[in-house]
């Protein structure tokens, strides 16, 4: 009997006909060329941390998790080779040893490789793209069973399989861009909504790492900074400290995360942001506080050129609302989606939104080529599930 | 000299936290607060079970207090396992690892107005 998977937040249930772990790239050769031969679709899933249905599959779900570790390592120009199995804990452990640091990471680093470039996954800091930015090649196995190594040499095709959300093969390997590793110091402190927003442009500024949560049961906010020790810190004149912690990136931007939860999270034009954000919060203060205690976060990404990417050709703002997993999220989520819509928000591909193809191919200006790319690559749609079609249009 | 005052269980039956507040938060939130006073040598552990009229315990909350100190918080703030939903009757038992000290206080500040009370919550040690 196939057994059930089950992503993080227990919210994405489906039982596949077989999961297949491969060890190695002509592992996953294989199992592309058989299924291609049988008629039967294949969907890849990392650490399951995404609450849509990306990976769902009633066939064939190739698991990643045998594909792990570093495997190259270039010391002049700081470019290393890792399995797309790897999880973002792991990668900054290895980076260590060699003296390396990825440039940022999130509040979550059990993702594996290939599912947070495939999302879009994302740290904070005006300066800093997101994780997918890292990427300088790759090889994957595309849907005709064939390996393509992608370099810088194909901007296009790189730029279209950075952020692809498994729509274009299997990956097999990343060669990832590194910074040398450095101390940072991260330092958290408690202040009222008002100094928050009136201060914002300045934290944001003069902050490498600045991201902030604003709690909806008693308008307090959390400011979160982060810069290299080189620096004295953080200074202003508001708030209340209460943590300050020493130590590599890896290890001090990743929070523990038990506590289970439904996320919605968009990217706006970062001149919208506190707009979209004071609206948002007078909103869940007047309609949802009373079942909703969970935060919402607010970040800044810088602008890329990945066809995909949230950020495409834009600096952004990411403004996430969460909710406890066993309590009701839809409606909030329906009711907070249409202020994000109107201030030009992306969503992000690895969360919960309603959108569909006709609605997200205004947003992104290389949707089309994108598309494109995926039919060359996957001309028989082997990677394709229901939800894939829906947002894609196909 | 060593105090343990206190009980290790308590309860209270008249939660409940309008969902209107009016002023500035968090100071005039409409809030139920608990303080909680350990006297002890040893930080407490506290898991909280919140009860409702129509539907099961939610059990699994828990605050810590450090040995020989006091601390407050607010019930609307409890989100682990979940938020604790506003403008709905509920009860709590606190059951401690120390004895403690329990007392709660309820601020309400709907339409413009503000009201505060206090009671110490029921010590229910002992009782079965």
């Amino acid at each position: 009997m196939p057994k059930e998977w089950t992503n993080w937040s227990e919210s994405i249930k489906f039982s596949p006909e077989v999961t297949k772990r491969p060890q190695s790239e002509e592992e996953v050769q294989q199992t592309v060329i058989k299924a291609r031969a049988d008629e039967k679709k294949i969907r890849v899933v990392g650490a399951g941390h995404s609450s849509v249905p990306l990976v769902k599959t009633d066939q064939i779900l190739l698991a990643q998790d045998r594909l792990k570790g570093l495997v190259g390592h270039n010391p002049q120009a700081r470019s290393v080779k890792f399995l797309p199995g790897t999880d973002i804990k792991e990668t900054g452990e290895a980076l260590i040893k060699l003296k390396l640091s990825m440039h940022n990471t999130g509040d979550v680093d059990m993702q594996f490789l290939g599912g947070a470039f495939g999302t879009g996954t994302h740290g904070s800091g005006k300066k800093l793209k997101n994780l997918s930015s890292m990427v300088i090649g790759c090889r994957l196995v595309d849907g005709t069973g064939s390996v393509r190594e992608i370099t810088e040499n194909e901007p296009d095709l790189l730029n279209a399989s950075r952020i692809s959300l498994g729509a274009l093969g299997i990956f097999t390997e990343f060669t990832l861009q590194t910074d040398p590793a450095k101390k940072y110091l991260r330092q958290e402190s408690w202040t009222h909504f008002q100094d928050c927003i009136d201060n914002l442009e300045d934290l944001i500024d003069n902050n490498e790492m600045f991201d902030f949560y604003w709690y909806p049961r008693n308008d307090l906010v959390k400011l979160r900074m982060c810069n290299p020790v080189v620096n004295d810190g953080a200074n202003f004149s508001f708030g209340k400290a209460e943590k300050e912690v020493q130590g590599w990136l890896y290890e001090i931007l990743p929070q523990d995360r038990d506590l289970k939860y439904e996320e919605m999270e968009y990217m706006l034009p970062i001149a919208a942001g506190p707009d979209c954000f004071r609206e948002i919060r007078k909103r869940i203060k007047k309609k949802h506080r009373h079942y909703v205690g969970w935060r919402v976060l607010y970040r800044t990404i810088a602008a890329d050129d990945m066809y995909l990417s949230p950020s495409y050709q834009q600096d952004t703002v990411s403004i996430a609302i969460l909710q406890n997993h066993q309590l009701e999220y839809q409606s909030y989520f329906d009711d907070i989606e249409p202020i994000f819509r109107a201030y030009g928000g992306r969503p992000h591909w690895g969360k919960k939104h309603s959108l569909t193809s006709d609605e997200l191919g205004l947003l992104y200006p290389e949707w089309n080529r994108f598309l494109e790319l995926r039919k060359e690559l996957d001309p028989e749609g082997i990677f394709l599930n229901d939800y894939l079609k829906q947002i894609l249009g196909i | 000299m060593k105090r343990k005052y206190g009980k290790k269980t308590w309860c209270f039956p008249g939660g409940f936290i309008p969902v209107e507040s009016s002023g500035k938060e968090p100071e005039f939130l409409s809030k139920d607060e608990i303080a909680v006073l350990n006297t002890t040598e040893k930080d407490a552990t506290v898991k909280i079970s919140i009860y409702y009229a129509d539907q099961d315990p939610v059990t699994g909350y828990a605050i810590q207090v450090n040995a020989q100190r006091v601390r407050q918080f607010r019930i609307n703030d409890l989100i682990d396992p979940q938020a604790v939903p506003l403008g709905v009757p509920y009860g709590a038992v606190l059951e401690s690892d120390v004895p403690i000290v329990v007392q709660w206080t309820k601020q309400i500040t709907a339409e413009g107005r503000m009201g505060i009370m206090g009671a110490m919550a029921y010590p229910a040690d002992g009782d079965s």
